[in-house]
């Protein structure tokens, strides 16, 4: 698990439209799951999509279905069956402590329930890598902690989670490594405690997001390494 | 697809590579399978979408089905006209007036003679003594031939030619020979209007199916233009499906469904305003075709012809949406 912390417009947005293929790099490589992003094919990129967990500031959860419906979107569209769908999504919202909302549209929730949902919804699919785009940012400091540690658990069991927010105490008290950024150029690189990051499979390789030669933004993370690296791969494009 | 259930740090060679192998042959089961509900769950949800705008959806149904009926009912009318054509079949029969002097035992033999003919179907021989009768029980000439000291009227021998292809060309070869007999007076044949008639049922037919092909044509954008603000009342939803990897057959497949419905449905309706048409015209039209005696009925949409109607409808529908869905859904860059 690694947070993206940074003032607005540093570049934590575009990093993780980047891993989910929102948006296409101009130059540079990006490799997820040992995938270079740069060269999927459009018809592949849903396929890189169902790999990757997101979770939004604003949760973007369709107001018109039930939050069990929510939650299993990500299943329908991977082609699982009702049966499959039924339990996993349970199991999910059961993980984010919602099971007993199941049926209520997500008006009728609080934010952080909201927010909550969203989150069931990135799991439900078992990513390999999950990444959340200011997941707090309309939340307040107590339920704010809560959602981080539930991501914090999803680290703990294997799952690449890459959480960007510029919520630096927050960022701090988790203890997790911090890539720190500013124009797209990574300027730091440190973890506030020492911690297990279980966090792998997905690896960033310079050369940055800006033009420049300066510092890059670059991070391989190594599954079970506890060490900071700040190495970037020797592929430069 | 690279997906690990309950990875295990410490053993990372054997994370990924186990589990799909055994794993694969099972699987394609439950994939049809859960394709096979999607379907469905489209296929319902795309329904009761429609349902849940009962006013947009009865205006988009009237505009698609009344643009359905009209060429439809056009060519209705048509297959009744050509039905009545054939019927006035009768009226190629070529009257062949013999010279009054003529004795029945020569018009008689004269009758057999081209009874044998190759090109002849048939020779009915209408005596003097038949067409004074007829005269007087049809057109109230009663009074008036009764001052007639004789019976004018000729023999008449009506000839029905045998039909060949080229029969609307014009007159067949008999009736220049007829003309020619010395046995016979005048010949009548009433080929010009005959004529007339067949090109402008023709017309009629091309005008129909001009008229199927341009109003077809409007059916076709009531739908796209009704499922393309459609996509965009759902645009959010799309994004996000999007974002969570849909692909497109996936975003699309409602949409589809959604036109299937509108030609269904739509079909329905035009097939109900073509009975009603129907049922609003039999009085009228009963009357008339009553002048025509037993030999003529009208006839109406049969269930073949209902049926295509049905079926050219929703693959309009399902078109429809198709246009729209390829046109609209972006797939770049979702927001």
């Amino acid at each position: 698990m690694a947070f993206v912390a940074g003032h607005s417009g540093a570049g934590k947005s575009t990093l993780l439209r980047l891993v989910a293929l929102m948006d296409r790099p101009t130059r540079g490589q990006i490799t997820v799951n040992d995938q270079n992003l740069a060269k999927t094919k459009a018809r592949h990129v849903p396929r890189v999509r169902r790999s990757v967990g997101m979770v939004f500031q604003d949760h973007r959860l369709l107001m018109d279905r039930s939050v069990f419906a929510n939650v299993a979107l990500p299943l329908e569209i991977a082609g699982c069956t009702r049966e499959e769908i039924g339990k996993r999504v349970r199991a999910a919202l059961d993980k984010v402590g919602l099971l007993a909302r199941e049926a209520s549209p997500p008006v009728t929730l609080s934010a952080g329930e909201q927010q909550r949902v969203g989150i069931a919804r990135a799991i439900v699919g078992k990513p390999p890598v999950l990444i959340a785009d200011e997941p707090t940012g309309n939340l307040d400091p107590m339920l704010s902690a809560e959602i981080m540690n539930l991501f914090a658990e999803f680290g703990q069991v294997g799952t690449t989670v890459l959480v960007a927010s510029h919520d630096l105490n927050l960022i701090k008290r988790m203890g997790k490594r911090v890539l720190v950024l500013d124009h797209g150029k990574l300027i730091d690189d440190f973890r506030p405690q020492t911690d297990n990051v279980v966090a792998r499979s997905a690896t960033i390789t310079p050369p940055p997001l800006r033009s420049g030669g300066g510092q890059e933004v670059g991070a391989k993370q190594d599954a079970g390494r506890s060490s900071l690296p700040s190495r970037p791969e020797g592929t430069s494009a | 697809m690279n997906r690990r259930v309950a990875p295990a740090p410490a053993k990372p060679e054997k994370t990924v590579a186990p589990p799909p192998a055994p794993r694969a042959p099972a699987r394609e089961r439950p994939r049809a399978r859960a394709w096979r509900e999607h379907h469905s769950r489209s296929f319902r949800a795309s329904l009761q979408r429609l349902a849940a705008r009962p006013g947009a959806t009865a205006l988009t149904l009237l505009v698609m089905s009344l643009a359905l009926c009209l060429p439809f009912l056009l060519w209705l009318l048509l297959d009744n006209a050509r039905a009545l054509g054939g019927h006035l079949d009768d009226a190629r029969g070529i009257g062949v007036f013999l010279k009054p002097e003529l004795d029945a035992a020569t018009a008689k033999s004269l009758a057999d003679t081209l009874r044998k003919r190759a090109d002849v179907a048939e020779v009915a021989i209408r005596t003097p003594e038949e067409g004074l009768a007829e005269f007087r029980s049809q057109s109230g000439f009663a009074d008036a031939l009764k001052v007639l000291q004789g019976n004018p009227l000729p023999t008449v021998l009506i000839v029905t030619p045998k039909v060949v292809a080229a029969a609307n060309r014009g007159a067949p070869a008999i009736v220049d020979e007829l003309a020619h007999d010395p046995h016979v007076d005048q010949v009548q044949y009433d080929a010009l209007w005959r004529q007339r008639l067949d090109a402008i049922l023709a017309f009629t037919a091309r005008l129909a199916g001009v008229l199927a092909v341009l109003l077809g044509l409007a059916a076709l954008l009531v739908v796209g233009n009704t499922v393309r603000s459609d996509i965009a009342g759902r645009a959010e939803e799309i994004s996000v499906m999007q974002l969570l990897g849909a692909d497109r057959a996936f975003v699309r497949r409602p949409f589809l469904y959604t036109g299937l419905w509108y030609g269904a449905l739509a079909g329905l309706v035009a097939l109900l305003l073509i009975v009603g048409v129907e049922i609003a015209l039999a009085g009228p039209l009963g009357q008339l075709t009553s002048s025509y005696g037993e030999r003529f009925a009208i006839h109406g949409l049969s269930i073949a012809q209902a049926l295509a109607l049905f079926g050219a409808s929703i693959v309009l529908g399902w078109l429809g949406a198709w246009i729209a869905t390829t046109r609209q859904l972006s797939f770049g860059r979702p927001r």
